[in-house]
């Protein structure tokens, strides 16, 4: 049940067999069923989630009932709506299963309480910040200037798993461009590779 | 708008589980059944269904599935098998809130808190005499659907 978390944090830093009985008790497990959702927009985002196995996505949805896939999760990743978890504001983002999944949720007080026990877990998480705001830079840059080959060679190249995965309509999105331009170009490198 | 939250009933066709899951099944929340009789389940998860039509109902026979899915847990038979209960379904509880269905004399929840001490364990008196059970918020309003907040 925490063999995705404790390889995650092993990665980054040390735990011993103590240390990680503690880290566990922090979690909430909870299984979610294809198509359920750990978070509605307008709700309040209580739990970073870590994926176990399963995979999520997370959305926006615009005002015209236009859904923006703003990110996916599958075994390892982490998830949330940062804004609402750490400011207590509404969520603007929406959070289901694409299949049926395992998580660990974690709350905002849990987490408090768990950097104060075990202060490697700050490190850990210091470390999970970095690259995230490196990954948020690199796709902040592929949004505004790469082409639509390029978006998609980009993620073929760090997740094939999430392009096998996820339904063709939310990598479209996901990638800002049509469905109709994802099949051409699917077509396109699958041919040239 | 407030995130649908599953709340799976253990017990679900003993008298009080089938009282508190008829008060439950608005469709606010969606209510996990969970019994040894698939047979009874079924037929419960038909008559909440008819009753409400936008009742959200499942129905498992596995109470260790039933709490792992579960935002919510409620225990409609905490005198049963306690520390049975307690140790199939103690690790997927942790951090989260089992209600025990047990008249205000019983220690049952006392009892399932120290099996549980990783769950928040509370009590919500009834009798074994209800057919109508709801339930109640401190302050006395009704209510069909239960906060996480503690």
């Amino acid at each position: 049940m925490f063999e995705q978390l404790t390889q995650s944090i092993r990665q980054k830093t040390t735990l011993s067999n103590a240390e990680e009985e503690t880290l566990k008790k922090f979690f909430i497990p909870k299984k979610l069923r294809k198509r359920q959702y750990v978070l509605n927009a307008g709700d309040v985002c209580q739990y970073i989630i870590f994926v176990e196995k399963g995979l999520l996505r997370s959305f926006h949805d615009d005002a015209s009932g236009h859904e923006q896939v703003v990110q996916f999760a599958a075994e390892g990743w982490w998830i949330s709506d940062m804004n609402s978890f750490f400011s207590g504001d509404d969520a603007a983002y929406n959070i289901e299963a694409l299949e049926d999944s395992e998580l660990l949720l974690l709350t905002k007080p849990a987490m408090d309480e768990l950097m104060e026990q075990l202060p490697k877990i700050e490190r850990y998480y210091r470390l999970l910040m970095q690259n995230n705001i490196v990954a948020l830079q690199r796709r902040v840059i592929a949004s505004l200037s790469y082409t639509a080959e390029e978006k998609y060679v980009k993620l073929m190249d760090s997740c094939p798993d999430i392009i096998n995965r996820a339904p063709l309509q939310y990598i479209a999105s996901y990638l800002g461009i049509t469905p109709e331009t994802l099949s051409r170009i699917r077509k396109q490198v699958s041919t040239s590779r | 708008m407030a995130t649908k939250k599953t709340i799976a009933i253990i017990g679900a066709t003993e008298k009080s589980g089938e009282a508190i899951a008829t008060s439950l099944a608005t469709g606010k929340n969606r209510l996990l059944l969970m019994a040894g009789d698939a047979e009874r389940l079924d037929a419960l998860k038909a008559k909440l269904e008819t009753a409400s039509a936008s009742a959200e109902v499942d129905t498992i026979t596995c109470s260790k599935e039933a709490c792992w899915e579960a935002d919510i847990i409620i225990i409609a038979n905490p005198h049963e098998a306690a520390t049975e209960i307690a140790d199939k379904i103690r690790e997927v509880a942790t951090g989260k809130i089992v209600i025990t269905l047990s008249s205000p004399e019983s220690s049952a929840a006392e009892e399932l808190q120290t099996l549980l001490p990783y769950s928040k364990v509370i009590n919500s008196p009834g009798t074994a005499f209800i057919d109508d059970y709801k339930l109640y918020s401190l302050d006395g309003r009704p209510m069909d659907e239960i906060h996480t907040r503690w």
